[in-house]
């Protein structure tokens, strides 16, 4: 589904990715961890379209298409969905509201009529009841008032509710408390599919007990240290990323 | 001969519509002696403090004339500018003159007039003497004064309240070129008495036309104004609107102002607190795009103690819009316990649009609380990469992310008619906008 080659990203001059490689098979779950600072985010941004960081080479081909001449709608429009590390909250907009004009964009998109208002209201409904949100919530401003947590659950809602292709979650599962991650996890979990593929970008250990990934690579210095099954959490949980931060020092001193 | 110069040219124009103007002979002596002090003093002067970010040089170099009757609409025209499902009495101007046959003014309860400026003027006790201007007003008052044609007239007796608001629709068809629409709207609220009022511009023609218009109110005790004062002139029309309140004690005046339209507009908002526990509220949405230039001014008055004024004017500037807003807030000595608050917001979508955003405070009285704020910025380029992460286009984030800026101001107006008028109004005036219509 996704194939990244030798990317390269930086900001005013500052290299941050240094030549990613990773292949994201459709169907399934990859983890991306790493230490703070390593460049996961900005990897994430940049597949989901964000504008501040220059490309200065690589390639990143999506299901036969080529990433990185599309703009962010174009790409939530062909099935991309970036879950934020901070969503932005847009008072007097409601959830409603966007959710609905996040829909028809996609529907415009390909061609298609606007959606039914009582077919989205049932699918809102039962998204809602997935992610244990009130329909008071779901109508509210964007992320207007909510806690880190009620935050972090809306952004699964629109996710479970836009059905993406290929999910990027960027530190979802950070400061949540067990019960949030779990209705995240589990809200992960349900769109796991055959035709579908999720990113998770992580910091810890604990989301991947409840969702566990096909693989798990390790970002830092702005380049992949290392790739592994399930197992390699419990490595990186025993003995850190510091081994690793020297690995992507002495390998950026050899470059 | 008498030369040609920008007074003379109004003076000529009393000389020649004179006779047909309303009111009897106690108005037409004081239009003789607004005309004087207007001849004397012409007007603002472009290097007048409050002049200095605004020039009328355009409308100086022009020669308005004013209509001799209202141009001709067919009721479905004037039906079509009206918000969708507002139930209101309707009061309608057109061209400067009253069209009883758009208007509605049948079933108010007793104690209620509305009737027309000129019918007012005509009646006995009618007096173009402002009981609200004390003060030297402006030239462009003293001009409205001497050529006054027509307005809305607004008296309620005491404990009236008003079951509907009153919707005063003042259309410039700008049918003929260099139109000049001299309006005055005066609103009297005696004791306890309650009103909305909706307050609303509206230019149809390509021509360019001058409206000069006057709102007085007198707030008396315990009386409460709501106005909502809509500005969407053509994109020729010159338009200046000054407001001048005196409020008694007790009495709450709560302004919502949308500035839209017009090539040119100028609004002074006067209001005199000038008795105990007065309040009054003043919100503000301005939009000049394209080479729209918008100016603002306030003034409130806190005369004496207690008063209350809180003050929100929000810009959004796109093109090569141009915006000016200044806030004076002015505590007299006495006026102890003043409670004010002004922010001045301003969202600037183009880097070739500018605003001048300036408080302007003078306090008199120790005993006060006046806080005051002004900010201008950008879209927050998160929230944009944010919905279009969604699916949402590049016009479209800028259109949400806008309406979510002048929403807390909209939604202070409690009347949903209207706010979703003026939201779909503002929304029509950004790039794909139109298509987020319903977001109101």
């Amino acid at each position: 589904m996704l194939d990244i080659k030798n990317l390269h990203a930086e900001v005013e001059g500052q290299p941050i990715l240094k030549g990613i490689d990773l292949q994201i098979p459709t169907g399934e779950v990859h983890a991306i961890m790493g230490p703070n600072g390593s460049g996961k985010s900005t990897l994430a941004s940049i597949l989901a379209g964000r504008e501040d960081y220059e490309i200065t080479a690589g390639s990143v081909d999506y299901s036969g298409k080529s990433l990185l001449d599309l703009d962010a709608s174009e790409r939530a429009c062909e099935g991309i969905f970036l879950g934020f590390q901070y969503p932005v909250e847009i008072p007097g907009v409601s959830n409603l509201y966007l959710l609905r004009a996040a829909v028809n964009a996609r529907r415009a998109y390909r061609g298609e009529s606007e959606i039914d208002a009582m077919d989205f209201m049932k699918q809102v409904q039962t998204t809602v009841e997935q992610v244990g949100m009130s329909m008071e919530m779901a109508k509210r401003g964007v992320n207007e008032g909510f806690s880190g947590g009620e935050k972090k659950r809306n952004e699964i809602f629109q996710m479970l509710l836009l059905e993406p292709r290929l999910a990027i979650l960027d530190e979802t599962d950070s400061g949540l408390d067990i019960d949030a991650l779990k209705t995240v996890a589990k809200g992960i979990n349900h769109l796991r599919s055959p035709d579908r593929s999720t990113v998770l970008v992580t910091h810890y250990k604990r989301l991947l007990e409840h969702v566990v990934p096909d693989r798990i690579h390790v970002l830092a210095g702005g380049r992949m240290v290392r790739s592994g099954g399930p197992e390699l959490a419990d490595e990186l949980e025993r003995y850190g990323y510091a081994g690793l931060e020297d690995e992507a020092q002495q390998a950026s001193a050899v470059s | 001969m008498i030369p040609d110069t920008v007074t003379n040219r109004y003076r000529n124009e009393y000389d020649r519509v004179f006779a047909r103007l309303p009111g009897g002979p106690g108005p037409a002596g004081e239009r003789q002696h607004h005309l004087a002090r207007f001849m004397e003093t012409g007007f603002p002067h472009p290097r007048a403090e409050d002049w200095k970010y605004t020039s009328l040089q355009p409308i100086e170099k022009r020669e308005f004339k004013l209509a001799d009757a209202a141009g001709n609409l067919d009721p479905a025209h004037v039906k079509a500018l009206i918000p969708d499902s507002l139930d209101a009495y309707r009061v309608v101007i057109i061209d400067g003159h009253y069209v009883p046959e758009h208007s509605l003014i049948d079933g108010l309860p007793s104690g209620a007039t509305v009737d027309s400026f000129a019918n007012y003027l005509g009646s006995n006790e009618g007096t173009i003497q402002s009981p609200v201007i004390k003060d030297e007003p402006g030239s462009l008052t003293d001009l409205n004064a001497a050529l006054v044609t027509d307005g809305a007239y607004v008296r309620l007796a005491n404990n009236v309240a008003l079951d509907k608001p009153i919707h005063v629709l003042t259309i410039a068809t700008a049918d003929q070129a260099d139109q000049m629409n001299q309006v005055r709207h005066r609103f009297e609220l005696a004791t306890s008495a309650e009103a909305t009022v909706i307050e609303h511009y509206v230019g149809l023609g390509e021509s360019a036309y001058f409206t000069n218009v006057v709102t007085e109110v007198v707030a008396s005790a315990n009386s409460k104004l709501t106005r909502c004062r809509i500005q969407q002139e053509g994109k020729r029309g010159y338009h200046i609107g000054s407001f001048y309140a005196h409020q008694s004690r007790d009495s709450r005046i709560i302004d919502h102002a949308f500035d839209y339209g017009a090539r040119l507009a100028r609004t002074g908002t006067n209001t005199r607190l000038a008795e105990d526990n007065a309040e009054v509220h003043l919100y503000g949405v301005y939009a000049p795009t394209g080479r729209q230039h918008i100016d603002n001014h306030t003034r409130v008055d806190h005369a004496t103690e207690h008063g209350i004024s809180r003050e929100i004017y929000k810009g959004v500037l796109d093109d090569h819009g141009r915006g000016v807003f200044n806030g004076k807030i002015i505590v007299h000595p006495h006026a102890q316990k003043t409670d004010s608050d002004q922010a001045a917001n301003a969202l600037l979508l183009s880097d070739k649009a500018e605003v001048d955003a300036k408080p302007e405070l003078e306090i008199y009285a120790d005993d006060v609380v006046c806080g005051h704020g002004s900010t201008v910025g950008q879209l927050d380029e998160a929230a944009v990469f944010y919905l279009k992460s969604r699916g949402v286009s590049e016009d479209g984030a800028r259109a949400i992310l806008t309406y979510s800026f002048a929403n807390a101001l909209v939604q202070m107006i409690g009347l949903q008619p209207i706010e979703r008028f003026v939201e779909s109004a503002l929304l029509a005036k950004l790039p794909g906008g139109a298509s987020y219509a319903d977001l109101a």
